[in-house]
């Protein structure tokens, strides 16, 4: 009895440190690849160890033509900028639905959230028509303006949340003469701190990783994000692996950081929010 | 009464104002661009000529010409892969995983790491690997395989890519809907005489209904907006066998430069999904009363 | 009470202030205006004519200090999708290059500078009149010649050649026969191509999936490898009125024998490799896994850069109808919409003069299409030990004209996936070929 428990816990963990395994080794493949020189990549198996160990394809990433340096911060820019819209307009809207009394409110809410079903594909060509018109094509603000507003997604994360804050204490709030902002300010925001963490870690994967709006919008090195860059250096160093895989780790490795820093966070906001 | 009233107004008034920005943008940035891409249906343009109207004419065009259909079909194919696959590992790697083993916690962090990475770095990543010729899984089996260029495999090789990505994040669905079962159920039961096997088929599959309704529903319909791995990949290629919806739309705009074609093509794609979300939540209500009798 | 509302408020007036800072400054950098002088924008595709212009472009900005010219390069691969987007959204560059097949919507669309109204009559003299024809529309030209591709040859590896015991005169009268009577080409090749083993493709052991040393390129490749084997057989690509006429009997043959040389002789590269990677065969080529590579002088810098062999250049392989070659010549078109027409139009005329031109020659980048500046291209090669009459005297023959007509992106994207199968060997040649003249004359509404 004891034996057989034994060995189907060695298959268990065998079957876990395979897919493991599985799923590290493009990881780990890009990294290793990344330091390699292009020599050593022509002649020794993918999974040799870098030797020489080489920064010459992260050099010539950052410093070269290929402006991946100015791609990252554009991307970090975008990402903080869209990522204050989305929570201060969210936090202000899932705050009407869960807690004001306004005409329309259900149906407004019922508007929100039907936008969810509008899949992005279908909004590159009518917003890239619209942007071409405003004049802000292959400008920093194109890639920010459509996404810092509100996220329907974040308001209706926000709103359930909300909706469980007890009423007592925004009513005692009231008394003491507290305006709706205060209530928001004092109130809400410091009760909400797991779901805005949530909204916060899916809003920031999200537009570090997006890639077919940027890709439409903006033309040349200027404002390209890390994604478009990436994308662009695998089809003008087309076979150049080294260098591409240089350019794929450092798209990868920021956020790979960052989950391994925020895990728990993480794992929490893709179970309550279904994305990141 | 009067007092009542102007109570009533205020907070009419602050609800509109604290919806102001976040309706500013739902309005200019989802529902009217929904307007434009239906107009533009209508319409002739090649990005840099005068738009044109021109009625049915696209739609004519790309119900007839059999590329949309390729893409339809190629979409359906990919959806059917990737799900029911992703829905599957997922499922035997949650209850691996929550046997109660140590270590499972750092299991369930590898697994979910392609999830969170970008789609389209993991996809160039998996293109060096499938390469033909000095790829690293070819040069690891010795033997040349085309694993992207040959149309009958390349649709395979991406869906397991979007697998690979997808799987820790279903997952870590049914691992929270295992957890979540009541303890005392799963006592009775073994108390009962039922076997892991019993235990897993009429016990907690049917307890995991709701999980598994929510990880089909969002996979699903992400599956059918794949686009990133597609363009990393294999570009639509080899031979439109990759061709996915999105990507078609992408390229019959962007590379064609036939945006009217593209914008009939995103108003079918628009439609399918809205009929696919409205039949599962309707199929959702159904099931939850049913339940609850 | 009001404490923490301040503090957030600071906060996110901190944030977005930064945020504010830093996409100035990185508007700032872009744009580089230091001085008065305006900023006229040029962009291209190619990297080598790209340092030839700095160099025109800085001898230029001498003479013209209020003007400063800055060179962009957009790769090829996304060259044309970028430039549509880019002149559809007011943000093209004030100068930038068009092909044949690219720049007819463009000007029908009133996006190019009319060159022969905008520039002076005499500073048009000197250019290549195949380039001028080439882009002229409707009787006005809609771009200064840049540069004049002259034919296609065949680039060679000595040392390959020499392994295989043959030399530069066994290649350079090659023939092709579709019915095979007349055909040197294939037994040649055989003796250049190598599996793994070290067989040579006409042994009896030679095993054609896994090679070592290609013996040639022959793949999609229009302008090094289609154009010319249809040509070479008395094929169109497309009739006079520019529909696409590639399906003909004699465009079949040529097809199959392309066809043939990868997927029956196995002598060239897969199509898996060179349907997704155009640089593909040039890559094998300059690490010496290839013996003979069809191209262009486009690729001559690269390959007298790139090759650490004994090389050389000698004529394309004749087929029935000789041996024909395409032509193929590029052109700066001026920005319509360009924000300082004056400072655009002076820029052209330099580009379209001996002087601005020399560069491109004298750096042996590219053949220019001014024709004074050709003799220093042709010195510039002569100076490095490099023939290249190969690339010119097959044009005696007569050529075959590069892809024109305003739908041919739309033609390009109906007709490639069709094409791609065949080459790689699924489709069977005829019916795939002439699904793919009606995919691409479907796409025609002219």
């Amino acid at each position: 009895m004891k034996w057989t428990r034994f060995s189907s816990t060695a298959a268990v963990y065998v079957v876990l440190v395979l897919g493991a395994l599985f799923t590290l080794g493009p990881f780990l493949l890009s990294i290793l690849t990344a330091f390699k020189t292009r020599e050593q990549f022509a002649q020794e198996p993918a999974l040799s160890w870098p030797d020489p160990f080489t920064l010459d394809n992260f050099a010539l990433l950052l410093t070269g033509p290929a402006q991946f340096g100015r791609a990252i911060v554009v991307t970090i820019l975008a990402a903080v900028l869209i990522l204050v819209g989305q929570l201060i307009c969210s936090i202000l809207a899932a705050y009407a639905f869960a807690r004001v009394d306004f005409p329309g409110r259900q149906v407004l809410f019922w508007v929100y959230l039907s936008t969810l079903m509008i899949p992005p594909v279908v909004l590159v060509i009518p917003l890239y028509l619209m942007m071409t018109e405003a004049g802000l094509r292959n400008s920093f603000w194109s890639l920010v303006l459509p996404f810092a507003f509100a996220s329907p997604y974040a308001i209706f994360l926000l709103r359930e949340y909300f909706r469980g804050i007890p009423q007592e204490l925004i009513d005692a709030a009231r008394l003491d003469g507290a305006n709706t902002l205060d209530v928001l300010v004092e109130i809400v925001v410091p009760l909400s701190r797991p779901i805005i963490a949530t909204v916060t870690l899916i809003t920031i994967v999200s537009n570090w990783n997006s890639f077919m709006w940027p890709l439409v919008v903006t033309t040349g090195s200027e404002w390209r994000v890390v994604t478009v860059a990436t994308a662009s250096l695998q089809s003008q160093f087309n076979g150049n692996w080294t260098l591409v895989m240089a350019a794929t780790t450092l798209a990868l490795v920021p956020l790979l950081l960052l989950f391994l820093l925020f895990q728990r966070s993480f794992v929490r906001s893709i179970t309550i929010s279904g994305s990141a | 009464m009067r007092s009542r009233g102007r109570l009533r107004r205020r907070s009419a008034i602050t609800g509109y104002a604290l919806l102001a920005p976040s309706l500013f943008g739902v309005v200019c940035f989802l529902l009217l661009p929904v307007l434009v891409v239906l107009w533009l249906s209508f319409q002739s343009w090649d990005l840099i000529g005068p738009i044109t109207f021109v009625g049915l004419d696209n739609y004519q065009s790309v119900l007839s010409d059999g590329v949309f259909g390729n893409s339809l079909l190629v979409t359906l194919i990919f959806v059917a892969l990737v799900v029911p696959i992703q829905t599957l590992i997922g499922l035997g790697a949650a209850t691996l995983l929550t046997r109660g083993l140590p270590g499972s916690a750092w299991f369930r962090t590898i697994y979910v790491l392609p999830w969170i990475c970008a789609p389209l770095a993991l996809g160039v990543v998996w293109k060096w690997i499938l390469a033909p010729t000095d790829g690293a899984l070819n040069t690891l089996l010795g033997q040349r395989v085309e694993w992207l260029s040959d149309p009958a495999l390349a649709l395979p090789a991406v869906a397991a890519v979007v697998i690979w990505t997808n799987v820790g994040y279903v997952t870590l669905f049914f691992m929270a809907g295992l957890l979540n079962i009541p303890g005392q159920i799963l006592e009775a039961a073994r108390i009962d005489g039922a076997g892991a096997v019993k235990m897993f088929w009429h016990i907690k599959l049917p307890l995991l209904r709701p999980t598994m309704f929510f990880v089909l529903v969002t996979t699903v319909i992400s599956a059918f907006q794949v686009f990133d791995q597609v363009y990393a990949l294999t570009q639509g290629g080899p031979a439109r066998s990759t061709d996915v919806v999105a990507a078609r739309i992408y390229y019959e705009a962007f590379d064609a430069f036939d945006l009217g074609r593209a914008a009939v093509m995103a108003v079918v794609l628009l439609v399918i999904l809205v009929v696919i979300t409205l039949a599962q939540q309707f199929y959702f209500r159904r099931r939850v009363t049913y339940e609850m009798d | 009470m009001a404490k923490r509302s301040t503090i957030i408020a600071a906060g996110v007036a901190g944030v977005l202030l930064v945020i504010a800072g830093a996409v100035t400054a990185l508007n700032f950098s872009s744009s580089e205006s230091s001085s008065d002088a305006t900023t006229v924008t040029v962009r291209l595709w190619d990297e080598q004519v790209a340092a030839a212009y700095e160099k025109s472009f800085s001898a230029f900005e001498r003479d013209n200090p209020d003007i400063q010219v800055g060179v962009e390069i957009v790769p090829w691969d996304d060259y044309f999708e970028k430039l549509r987007t880019d002149v559809a959204g007011a943000g093209a560059p004030d100068v930038f290059w068009v092909d044949g097949g690219s720049y007819p919507a463009y000007a029908d669309a009133g996006a190019l500078l009319d060159i022969t109204t905008a520039l002076p009559a005499d500073a048009q003299a000197g250019w290549s009149a195949p380039v001028v024809a080439q882009y002229t529309r409707d009787a006005t030209l809609w771009g200064v010649p840049q540069l004049a591709d002259p034919g296609i040859a065949v680039y060679y590896n000595a040392d390959l050649l020499g392994d295989a015991g043959l030399t530069a005169d066994d290649v350079s009268a090659l023939t092709w026969d579709p019915t095979g009577d007349n055909d040197t080409l294939i037994g040649v090749l055989q003796k250049l191509t190598k599996d793994y083993n070290g067989n040579t493709a006409d042994s009896a052991e030679f095993d054609g999936s896994n090679l070592s040393q290609y013996g040639y390129n022959a793949g999609y490749d229009l302008q090094a490898m289609v154009l010319n084997y249809l040509a070479s057989n008395g094929a169109q690509f497309q009739d006079e009125s520019n529909q696409y006429a590639f399906a003909s009997d004699a465009g079949i043959a040529s097809f199959q024998y392309l066809v043939d040389l990868m997927n029956k002789w196995q002598v060239a590269p897969s199509a898996a490799d060179t349907n997704t990677n155009g640089d593909f065969s040039r890559e094998q080529f300059l690490q010496g896994k290839m013996a003979l590579f069809q191209s262009g002088v486009y690729n001559l810098a690269n390959v007298s850069a790139g090759a650490n062999f004994d090389w050389g250049v000698v004529r394309l392989p004749s087929g029935p109808a000789g041996a024909i070659s395409g032509v193929d010549g590029i052109a700066a078109a001026g920005n319509a919409a360009s924000q300082h027409p004056a400072e655009t139009q002076r820029v052209l005329e330099w580009l379209g003069s001996a002087a601005g031109s020399e560069f491109i020659g004298a750096s042996g980048a590219a053949s220019p299409a001014v024709l004074a500046a050709q003799p220093a291209y042709a010195a510039y090669w002569t100076s490095e030990n490099v023939d290249i009459s190969p690339f010119y005297d097959v044009l005696a023959a007569g050529t075959a004209p590069a892809p024109r007509g305003a739908g041919w992106p739309a033609a390009e994207n109906a007709m490639r996936p069709l094409l791609d199968e065949v080459f790689i060997g699924r489709t069977p040649v005829d019916s795939g070929v002439r699904a793919a003249q009606n995919a691409a004359n479907a796409t025609q509404t002219e």
